[in-house]
């Protein structure tokens, strides 16, 4: 394993495009987050406003990029072709896929962590200056306040957890253009049709299922007892989309020619 | 060595074709239609639009449904256009038979915001006011609620306006009134048109406009009139909106009440019609006018058939993406490209062929979509569910959507076209056009920025499913997550269309100059 | 319109690599012509150029007079094999026929004509993705003379052939050519070329290394060398040099005489009562004339007839 993970790690450290994405996942990142944080502003007593999850928006746009990333990462072996090369040097599918979840995995986590907190810090200074002071009964982000830390980390494992969704996928089907559009499909169109659906348990029920709509509640600091479904509990709907999307990804390289 | 006798040059006798642009449509298509993977997917873009469209009709609620029967509530009555309105003032009036004029000043037009009576949402906010509280003359078919009128009226924020029939709105040449510039109102009846004017000083009077009220009947109610929709305090959260409902109360003092023609010569009636509060005093030759938690306006309905029928439009939208893009990808990753070109040197037509193909493709899918879920939407629901559209603005929809589709598959080739690699190409088209109206339409971001999005970004051709009207006349939140897109439908459109435009002259100007 | 290639003057540079060096050269009807040059030569980028796909810094290529781009029906007057594996994998080998006839406005009958006649009838309606290299080859040479143009261009078609495919490959040349048709082939095997091209274009580093007949370069390269077998062949070398050959060891019992003509070494060698059991003309092979001559393509230019060396002496 640790052979398949060394050489999981050294293709993609050298291919060209992997420091741009993970560039580009950080930027969304903090940059989303502060031009949220940048145009809200407190709106007399009664503003309730969850301020983690605000500063935290720049990640329901970077998980695009982390889709792309992990997508890359198998659907490019497929159409050059290189999959055959990998697989004879490393016969034992599993254990190439799980090298390539795990250091997938792991360095969108180490970015998205990183993002997390530039956007966390973003929103501090932001969200201040635009009057969520102590004196209208805010307190300034903090990763002392338990719900924040909840928050940040989660954020981190949901973007790791998005990009082995997606790799699941991308084993899957293969071709990364139908894989990406079904990564972010899948991502986008819960909460767009949740937003259309007005039967209130309907409504419900796809929240709970969605995996951005519930493993986003992950961010939820204020008012979580009105949740659909429980900040951890959400992102454990999203890792069981993971799990399977992987465990599909890995019978179709197991059993399909390469 | 050398060949003693070399042949004669080689002379074709196969029959050749024209060559020309339809030629190379139908070789665009040829490669489309036999990619099966291409067509299922096509097939499946149809599938979910229709689908998605068709369960959130059937998970959705009418806007005048309860427990499932949908009519109209006697509380929604129906305007001369058919459409429910809001028809609730305090009314002080005559009948009038036959043509007459009336004509009034007003002196002083003041509002005043009630506090919550429950206290729930504690005071409105300093400074705060109504600019459509109104108060002035008007003709009214009868005091039937929903029928036909026409008045000039004082606001408080918007100067004098011409209002009739609930839509129509026409500024008047005056600004707000008060006792140092009082304004002179004047509305006459000739037939079924009603003019009015306005004036400064009650001798010279400029014309504001004319109505038509068809079929108005001869015997009409005429007087004054105030009324005020009351305020509401917005605040944008993250997640939605908060809004407190304060109820204000409109006074307006009258007087130089001048009536000519068939007047009946009864005594003022006043009367709260449809709901509202008010009173009235006759002080000598004045009239002190209150009213409010009402107003005079159409209607603005939750949603509507054509709009919600074709809700599913961006699920299609992902597989049509994917499509357009590995439609000029595939060409690029294994050097087909080379074939194309050599086969059809004249690039600029090859990607006209490609677009033209991918477009009517797209077309097709957001048509024949429609086609299933519009008429299942509509036999799920009554016709009085939702607001009625006409049949134009339907067709606009329905073209639209597939117009919209199809315009978003052509931006997407050519990007394929500059960018050549398919999840790249994928991405962008989904950052730019399906995540803001995501990040637009579920609240994530407040309307300020959200407007912004669908201004600017390609996201702006969504603006073409737009249905339900928006009135200058009508306070009300006008916000992407309400169904309201900053642009018009056509320049929504066309903002979505520039980008294409801008997209395929790169893409033009890259294909001619770069090596295949 | 006489059927052929021109290329004149051609220059092109990827970054600082120059790909393409003042390359002029001519296909005419009636004849194949190799064109051929070490791997990465310039080859398959001035056939691309030819076909419009790729610009060039200077220079023009004409196809019977005309730039590729402004011909109406390109594929009737130029067929091109590039590269077999430019296909969609999902689309079989009829349907991607078929896109190419419709540009062209031909019917789907000539389609199934030439499917005939390049013997993919039976795998036309299976995914080409799943074609042998072989396949692809004749797929690739299906849509080239889908329009029965009267000029062929074929970018290494040898690739991926069983011998048995050589064989039909260098008849299927040939009987284009005895049709009056002109036939431009690269290779970068010249062996492959032997006894079919009538003519041969050699590049190297973009440069024109040699733009001569066949028979020519073979005679040039066979060079007045006389091969002797002999089993006393220190005692030859002695005698031989003598008289003043050059002589080189090939085998154990084999040597190369350049100098006297075969006549006289038989005489020199009888003289000397030196055994010997066969002398003979040496007759190059395309492979060892083409060996000769790009051994260091740098070191020869391009001249009228014949070529030159850099160190003045004239080979002939």
């Amino acid at each position: 394993m640790s052979e398949a993970l060394h050489a999981e790690w050294t293709k993609l450290r050298t291919l060209p495009g992997t420091v741009w994405i993970l560039l580009g996942i950080l930027a969304l990142t903090v940059g989303l987050g502060a031009v949220v944080t940048a145009t809200v502003r407190y709106g007399g007593p009664g503003t309730s406003t969850d301020l983690t999850r605000l500063s935290l928006t720049g990640i329901e746009l970077s998980q695009a990029m982390v889709a792309v990333f992990a997508v890359q990462a198998v659907g490019g072996e497929y159409s050059s072709g290189m999959i055959r090369v990998t697989l004879t040097a490393m016969p034992r599918r599993w254990t190439v896929l799980g090298a390539k979840a795990i250091v997938t995995g792991g360095l969108t986590l180490a970015v998205g962590a990183a993002g997390v907190a530039g956007a966390l810090l973003a929103g501090r200074i932001l969200l201040l200056a635009n009057g969520f002071t102590a004196a209208h009964g805010f307190s300034a982000l903090t990763p002392a306040d338990g719900p924040t830390l909840r928050a940040a980390i989660g954020s981190a494992l949901y973007l790791a957890l998005v990009a082995l969704l997606s790799l699941g996928i991308a084993a899957a089907l293969r071709e990364p253009a139908v894989a990406i559009g079904a990564v972010l499909g899948l991502l986008y169109l819960f909460p767009l049709v949740v937003g259309m659906v007005q039967n209130q348990s309907w409504h419900r029920h796809l929240e709970q299922i969605g995996p951005m709509t519930a493993g986003l509640e992950i961010q939820a600091t204020v008012n979580t007892g009105g949740l659909p479904i429980s900040p951890w509990a959400g992102l454990g709907v999203l890792a069981l989309w993971a799990v399977g999307s992987l465990g599909c990804g890995g019978l179709a390289l197991v059993l399909r020619d390469a | 060595m050398t060949t003693a006798t070399v042949p004669p040059p080689y002379r074709s006798d196969l029959k050749l074709g024209n060559d020309g642009f339809v030629q190379l449509l139908h070789a665009e298509w040829t490669k489309f239609r036999t990619v099966r993977g291409w067509v299922v997917a096509a097939a499946v873009a149809v599938a979910v639009m229709a689908l998605i469209s068709i369960s959130a009709a059937t998970g959705g609620k009418g806007a005048n449904c309860v427990n499932g029967k949908c009519q109209r509530g006697p509380s929604d009555p129906i305007g001369p256009y058919g459409v429910s309105v809001t028809d609730s003032f305090y009314f002080v009036h005559q009948t009038l038979d036959g043509d007459g004029s009336i004509t009034a000043r007003i002196s002083s037009l003041t509002d005043a915001i009630q506090p919550d009576p429950q206290g729930q949402g504690g005071a409105p906010p300093a400074g705060a006011s109504v600019p459509w509280a109104k108060a002035g003359i008007i003709v009214k078919q009868s005091t039937t609620l929903g029928s036909q009128y026409a008045a000039v009226m004082a606001t408080v924020g918007n100067g004098v306006r011409m209002q009739y029939n609930y839509e129509h709105d026409v500024a008047g040449n005056l600004g707000a009134a008060s006792s140092a510039s009082p304004a002179w109102l004047r509305l006459v009846r000739s037939g079924t048109t009603l003019t009015g004017y306005d004036s400064a000083d009650g001798t010279h009077w400029t014309e504001i406009g004319t109505a038509d009220l068809t079929g108005l009947a001869s015997t009409v109610q005429v007087g004054l009139f105030a009324t005020s929709p009351g305020y509401n305090d917005n605040q944008y959260v993250f997640g939605g909106l908060n809004s407190d409902s304060f109820n204000s109360l409109a006074t307006a003092q009258f007087d130089n009440l001048a009536l000519g023609g068939g007047w009946s010569g009864d005594a003022w009636n006043g009367d709260a019609i449809g709901g509202a509060d008010g009173q009235y005093q006759q002080t000598g030759s004045g009239f002190t006018v209150q009213g409010g938690n009402g107003d005079i306006t159409p209607d603005v309905p939750d949603d509507d058939t054509a709009r919600l029928a074709l809700s599913g439009a961006f699920a299609g939208l992902i597989a049509l993406i994917v499509i357009a893009a590995m439609f000029m990808t595939t060409e690029y990753r294994r050097g087909l490209l080379r074939t194309t070109l050599a086969a059809s040197p004249r690039r600029g037509r090859v990607l006209a062929a490609k677009a033209v193909v991918v477009g009517a493709v797209s077309f097709a899918v957001g048509l024949v979509a429609a086609a299933v879920s519009v008429p299942v939407f509509n036999r799920l629901w009554s016709p009085d569910a939702f607001y009625p559209v006409g049949a134009l603005t339907e067709a606009r929809v329905v073209l639209g959507t597939a117009a919209l589709l199809a315009v978003v598959a052509v931006f997407t080739l050519a990007l394929a076209t500059l960018m050549r690699r398919s999840t790249a190409v994928i991405t962008t088209v989904i950052i730019l056009v399906i995540m803001p109206y995501f990040l637009a339409t579920t609240s994530v971001l407040t309307p300020g920025p959200s407007d912004w999005l669908l201004r600017l970004t390609p996201a702006a051709g969504f603006a073409i499913q737009q249905t339900i009207p928006r009135f200058a006349q009508l306070t009300n939140v006008y916000t992407p997550t309400d169904g309201f897109y900053p642009l018009a439908p056509w320049s929504g459109f066309a903002v979505l269309c520039a980008y294409t435009a801008v997209a395929l002259g790169a893409a033009l100007l890259v294909l001619r100059r770069r090596d295949a | 319109m006489e059927a052929t290639i021109e290329v004149n003057g051609l220059r092109k540079r990827f970054g600082p690599t120059v790909a393409l060096d003042d390359l002029s050269f001519t296909v005419k009807p009636g004849s194949v012509t190799g064109f051929v040059g070490p791997n990465g030569a310039g080859k398959s980028t001035t056939m691309r150029v030819v076909l419009g796909l790729d610009s060039v810094d200077a220079g023009t290529a004409l196809i019977g007079g005309k730039p590729y781009r402004s011909l109406r029906h390109p594929l009737s007057h130029v067929g091109s094999l590039l590269d077999p594996a430019a296909l969609q994998p999902s689309r079989s080998a009829r349907n991607h026929l078929l896109w190419l006839a419709h540009s062209q406005g031909l019917s789907a009958g000539r389609v199934d004509e030439i499917l005939e006649t390049s013997g993919l009838e039976r795998v036309a309606r299976r995914r080409a993705g799943g074609y042998s290299l072989g396949m692809r080859q004749r797929l690739g040479l299906a849509a080239a003379m889908l329009a029965d143009p009267p000029v062929l261009m074929l970018d290494e078609p040898f690739n991926g052939l069983d011998p048995e495919g050589i064989v039909w490959m260098r008849g299927f040349l040939r009987s284009l050519a005895a049709q009056g048709r002109a036939v431009l082939v690269s290779s970068h095997l010249m062996g492959e070329l032997q006894g079919t091209a009538t003519h041969l274009v050699v590049i190297g580093r973009g440069r024109l290394v040699a733009d001569t007949g066949v028979s020519e370069l073979i005679d040039a390269a066979s060079g007045g060398r006389v091969a002797l077998r002999t089993t006393a062949r220190s005692e030859a070398m002695t005698v031989l040099a003598n008289a003043g050959a050059t002589v080189a060891v090939t085998g154990p019992d084999t040597l190369t005489v350049t100098g006297p003509s075969s006549e006289r070494i038989m005489a020199l060698l009888s003289e000397g009562g030196v055994p010997f059991s066969e002398v003979s003309a040496h007759r190059a092979t395309l492979e060892e004339a083409y060996m000769e001559l790009t051994r260091d393509s740098v070191e020869f230019r391009a001249a009228e007839s014949g070529f030159v060396r850099t160190d003045g002496e004239v080979a002939r």
